[in-house]
């Protein structure tokens, strides 16, 4: 498992993007230009998961193996629920897009729901480019993943790290609440 | 001539009787890629554990690549491995040996 932006919470902990307020709700402080990457993320995810093919290397992590010891049965289930995963994964993506466009360049404003909608895509999203990055737990160890800086994945790293930093941040809001103890 | 030695179909039958018996555990696999933060987070709110269990998961999960981190009937089991799908974490199960 990796661990890489525990150091950058650590600094930011009194100034993270997401405010928690007295109703309930959390406050998205994240610029306009990095909102509208996040939806142009989800929409890639989206349409990965309505086009692609999931038995692709790339979408092996959203789809995991159920019964890693019985073939028959694992067919048996991926038959029955991969249907269901997707539209959960579906019904995740288009809540936290709706969330942050209907804020119309304003700090979206998330309740605990959307929060955790909102992680659920974040997190796929990292599996994903984690997975077509082949990260590995070693690669924190390694500076910017041993890549020269003209190397064109390092720019891929940097959103990988970027958002692994942003999915620590909606944790550590929902952790300091007591959202979850 | 009657006898009192079970027979081999007799056999089959008690040991999948005993296997049937036997619970489900549902497993969690390290992976490089989900924050430890995150799978402890998801540990707590789907089974509603301790943060210090949760953690203690986690750790079992990343040092020693696995962990059981809940267990029962298989449709409880399913339901368990669904939800920890929906969350991104990389589990499975299987009957208890």
């Amino acid at each position: 498992m990796g661990n890489h932006a525990t150091r950058h919470m650590m600094r930011r902990r009194n100034s993270g993007p997401f405010v928690a307020q007295r109703d309930g709700t959390y406050v998205m402080k994240l610029s306009p230009d990095v909102q509208a990457l996040l939806v142009h993320m989800f929409g890639e995810l989206r349409d990965v998961l309505t086009t692609g093919d999931s038995n692709e290397p790339a979408l092996q992590r959203l789809f995991p193996v159920a019964y890693h010891l019985d073939a028959e049965s694992n067919e048996e289930y991926q038959r029955l629920m991969r249907s269901e995963l997707v539209a959960s994964r579906l019904a995740a993506i288009s809540r936290a897009v709706e969330v942050i466009d209907t804020a119309e360049n304003q700090s979206p404003i998330l309740t605990s729901g959307d929060m955790s909608q909102f992680m659920q895509s974040l997190n796929a999203i990292r599996l994903l480019l984690g997975t077509m990055l082949d990260v590995s737990e070693d690669d924190e160890l390694n500076g910017q993943n041993g890549l020269e800086d003209d190397d064109p994945r390092l720019a891929q790293h940097h959103l990988y790290a970027y958002l692994g930093w942003l999915l620590e941040a909606s944790i550590s809001a929902q952790m300091n609440r007591g959202e979850i103890r | 001539m009657a006898s009192t030695t079970e027979s081999p179909a007799a056999d089959v039958a008690v040991d999948e009787q005993l296997d049937t018996d036997k619970p489900w555990i549902v497993l969690v696999w390290n992976d490089p890629i989900n924050l430890m933060s995150y799978v402890a987070f998801v540990l707590q709110k789907l089974f509603g554990y301790s943060n210090e269990k949760a953690t203690e998961l986690m750790l079992d999960v990343h040092h020693k690549g696995r962990a059981v981190v809940s267990s029962g009937a298989r449709e409880r089991a399913e339901l368990d491995v669904f939800r920890l799908h929906e969350h991104g974490l990389w589990a499975t199960m299987q009957r208890d040996t």
